[in-house]
């Protein structure tokens, strides 16, 4: 419902059953109309208001506000150079402005989806305890009453006494919203009243509505700004701890974005909402912040490190194409800003500059100090958190990313809509700390590198195989003979590389694929071994050794369906066992028949080590892990000298969770290939999963020693690292740095 | 065993396992909350498979809780599930995404960590 409706009655405000006003607006105006005069006063700003008073507008003489009239507002450049009386004024209908949308917010968002309350429940002269029989039925009505009262309370400014609700059900966003508006309204209301009877007021509404009235007191990012903010307490003497004006920049921001949607009509909002000079002031004030502290530590660097900021910040922003964005005042005045014509000397905080007119921070000052009480709330809140954050993150983004555009397009792919309307939600609630709030900062910055490498990821997932960069085997004569020569060595890394060197001259060598499947395996990379498999499989589908590996890795990776096929496929391709397979099941596959099949086939030929280990596999997949293990011992026995064998033994056990069993047998696997990255890694699980952090730390860190490609070990590294309260070295976990990790946890 | 099993079935059945052990009892007595977990096979929301972690008995049951409300539900995706459970995907980057879904109380949601899953080891 747009403001232009509400005012005029237009059709969305129908009152169903009802042929009187049909005007909400008008409706609260007469509901308020009893209150004092300023709030009579302030009602009489709204263009079509039934109320008609004669009194002259408040704060402002007639003159300035005819001469205002002629101002585009907006118009910021000239207005600066105005009369201070004027600008002041003209501030504070700015304010205004913007709080008179906050009013048709608010109404909009108690009217979501219930029909408007009958006007009689808006009449003033209705007693509080009339309401009373009012407070049912469903909760946006109940609400809307509720909220009624406390409107009508503020007539005889008498304490609000809030009637007993029954539950609501109220959302965190809903919360956030009340408590934020009613903050500010209840500052309209009792213009005239000291600011105890006012949070008095929005205390009792907020706790007969279970709302935590302290929540902003843990601010977002509070934590980030404690150097700043201590030095702003200092400078201003004693703090405020105001109502929760900080938070609803958030709430504000998270709204708007539900609406537009777009970065563009970000900007176009804010400026709508608060005007541009009322950004202005807000930057001002911030400039004046940063000054104020630099001049307590006798330096001036951050004067200049804010005009760099904001000529990332303009620069950044010009990135932008659309022609809308391109002509919007944001973006000029930003721009002034960085080129230096708008801060000129801002950063003054003494009286002295009062007498300079068109400097901004004179404006400031008697904007600041003239208006009521709530202004001051607003802006000295605003100040500690809200623009300094919104820039410094911005321009921390902005250097992360080479290429700016990329980041609003990454942004406006975010999801925005659900994902503001969240985050406002749970920074509403507070449920968060404070470091947690950088949890949630950084997990964003994480998300942005995610993104980046999910692209070059998703190749591999989709069982495309990666080739490394700059191969120095590419070239050899004979890259597949040097890649066995190397995996007999135990240098898997050093064979992969070869061995692509390989499949790379030669695409269709099956062998070379394969063995290069083998060696990711063994090196505990099964994506890539799958991609490498598919391709020896395409090259030779009938190849035992192939289908048994595709049969493991997709085990390994839980694709149940995927790995029965392959498994079944190695039954019906065996020279041997073939005949039992039925080749119509091929296409409709289930556990049951194939695992028959190969208990036959075990039959046949008990001494035949490989069907055990298929059955192993199997039983893998089905969980049945006590005769898994029984089927990997019997091929054991059979092939003692197998170090893959010893390791699926072990990492069966590991799975059936007797990790101090799984050890010996990794043991038998290392002492057989010490090279074995897999084996390393599957001894880090198996410590991790007996709670010994740190010694399952450094067998992943020795994994990883040997192939820093094996993403999993990295990933259950930091968990360790973190299990193991050494968060300290998440930083080196993070940019794999090997050297840092193997100095600390040697093995 | 139906062919169409989710991936996260074994997750589970692991941490089923895993909570009888000394090590899965401690960190049943570090959490001490009932999560609940809606994993959908293909897109979020439907056909979803329910299953509840109960850290306070250390308990993981098929299907709904019965002793009341769990602490916080986890709605998601199997292959998501997944990640977030071996540590690839940070809940906090799910849930922006809106690949996480979350109800309840968000501080128990906070103590939701990839480390409550044991990770399953490799043949």
């Amino acid at each position: 419902m747009a403001m232009r409706e509400l005012v005029t009655g237009g059709a969305a405000c129908a009152v169903p059953g009802s042929s009187s006003s049909s005007n909400p607006l008008s409706a609260l105006a007469n509901a308020l109309t009893g209150s004092s005069s300023k709030t009579r006063d302030r009602i009489k700003e709204i263009p079509t208001s039934t109320t008609t008073g004669t009194e002259p507008p408040f704060y402002q003489d007639a003159t300035a506000e005819d001469r205002l009239k002629a101002l585009p507002g907006a118009d910021f450049d000239h207005s600066f150079s105005r009369h201070p009386t004027l600008q002041s004024s003209e501030f504070l209908r700015n304010f205004r402005t913007a709080d008179q949308n906050g009013f048709a917010d608010a109404w909009e968002e108690i009217h979501r989806s219930g029909p408007p309350p009958p006007p009689a429940l808006l009449d003033h002269r209705l007693p509080p305890p009339q309401f009373q029989p009012t407070l049912e039925g469903p909760p946006q009505r109940v609400l809307s009453n509720f909220l009624h009262s406390f409107v009508g309370s503020s007539h005889g400014g008498i304490p609000f006494r809030p009637a007993p609700l029954p539950a609501l059900g109220l959302s965190e966003g809903d919360k956030q919203c009340i408590r934020d508006r009613s903050s500010i309204m209840a500052r309209h209301f009792f213009a005239d009243k000291n600011e105890d009877f006012i949070n008095a007021q929005v205390n009792a509404l907020l706790s007969s509505l279970d709302i935590d009235g302290d929540v902003q007191a843990k601010g977002p990012f509070a934590g980030r700004f404690r150097e700043l903010e201590d030095y702003w307490n200092e400078s201003q003497g004693a703090p405020r701890h105001g109502p929760p004006q900080t938070d609803g920049w958030v709430s504000e921001f998270s709204q708007h974005r539900i609406e537009h949607g777009d970065p563009n009509a970000w900007a176009h909002s804010f400026e709508q909402q608060h005007g541009p000079n009322s950004w202005a002031s807000e930057f001002e004030q911030e400039q004046r912040l940063v000054s104020a502290a630099d001049q307590m530590r006798g330096a001036n660097i951050s004067n200049l490190a804010a005009m760099e900021q904001t000529r990332m910040l303009a620069h950044t922003l010009a990135q932008n194409n659309d022609p809308k964005f391109q002509n919007s005042k944001f973006l000029q005045f930003v721009s002034k800003m960085s080129s230096g014509e708008l801060i000129i000397d801002d950063n003054q905080v003494k009286p002295a500059a009062l007498s300079s007119p068109g400097d901004w921070a004179t404006e400031y000052q008697q904007k600041y100090t003239a208006g009521p009480s709530w202004v001051d709330e607003y802006a000295g809140n605003q100040l500690s958190h809200g623009p300094d954050q919104w820039a410094n993150e911005f321009s921390a983004e902005r250097e992360q990313r080479p290429v700016d555009d990329q980041w609003v397009n990454e942004f406006s792919k975010l999801h925005v809509n659900d994902w503001a309307d969240e985050f406002g939600r749970q920074v509403g609630e507070g449920a968060f700390g404070e470091s947690s709030a950088d949890n949630w900062a950084d997990a964003y910055d994480e998300y942005l590198n995610e993104q980046v490498v999910a692209k070059q990821n998703s190749d591999a997932s989709r069982g495309v195989y990666v080739f490394s960069d700059m191969n120095p085997y590419v070239g050899h004569p004979n890259p597949l003979k040097e890649g066995q020569e190397l995996f007999r060595k135990g240098l898997l890394s050093e064979s992969v590389l070869a061995l692509e060197a390989e499949v790379l001259k030669n695409p269709d060598n099956a062998e070379g694929w394969r063995l290069l499947g083998i060696a990711h395996a063994e090196n505990d990379d099964d994506q890539q071994a799958i991609a490498a498999m598919m391709r020896a499989h395409e090259a030779d589908p009938t190849n035992l050794e192939v289908l048994l590996a595709l049969g493991v890795s997709h085990t390994n990776e839980l694709e149940q369906a995927a790995a029965l096929k392959y498994l079944y496929g190695w039954l019906r391709h065996h020279p041997k066992y073939g005949t039992l397979a039925n080749p119509e099941l091929s296409d409709s596959l289930y556990y049951a028949d194939v695992a028959r099949l190969f208990n036959e086939a075990a039959e046949m030929s008990p001494e035949d080590a490989d069907v055990h280990v298929v059955l192993g596999v199997l039983y893998n997949l089905s969980r049945e892990y006590d005769k898994a293990i029984a089927s990997f011992q019997r091929a054991l026995k059979l092939k003692p000298q197998d170090y893959s064998l010893w390791n699926k033994l072990g990492a069966t056990q590991a799975n059936s969770v007797q990790s101090a069993e799984a050890i010996l047998a990794y043991q038998q696997a290392l002492d057989l290939k010490p090279n074995y990255v897999r084996a390393w890694a599957n001894m880090g699980i198996s410590y991790a999963n007996q709670g010994m952090y740190e010694d399952s730390i450094r067998y992943y860190v020795r994994a990883l020693a040997m192939n820093p490609k094996a993403d999993n070990a990295w990933q259950y590294l930091r968990i360790s690292l973190s299990c193991a309260s050494r968060n300290d070295l998440f930083e080196a976990c993070d940019s794999r740095n090997l050297d840092v990790l193997q100095k600390e946890f040697p093995l | 065993m139906a062919t169409t099993e989710l991936k996260s079935d074994a997750i589970f059945e692991l941490l089923k396992r895993f909570l009888e052990t000394e090590e899965g009892i401690a960190v049943k007595n570090k959490v001490n909350l009932v999560y609940q977990f809606n994993i959908a096979p293909k897109k979020m929301g439907f056909d979803e498979v329910i299953y509840t972690i109960d850290l306070k008995k250390g308990e993981v049951i098929k299907g709904q809780y019965e002793g009341g409300k769990p602490d916080a539900t986890f709605s998601l995706k199997d292959e998501d599930f997944i990640k977030l459970s071996n540590g690839k995907l940070n809940p906090q980057i799910a849930f922006m995404r809106g690949a996480l879904k979350i109800k309840g109380s968000l501080s128990a949601a906070q103590k939701f960590t990839p480390d409550i899953f044991p990770k399953p080891a490799k043949l």
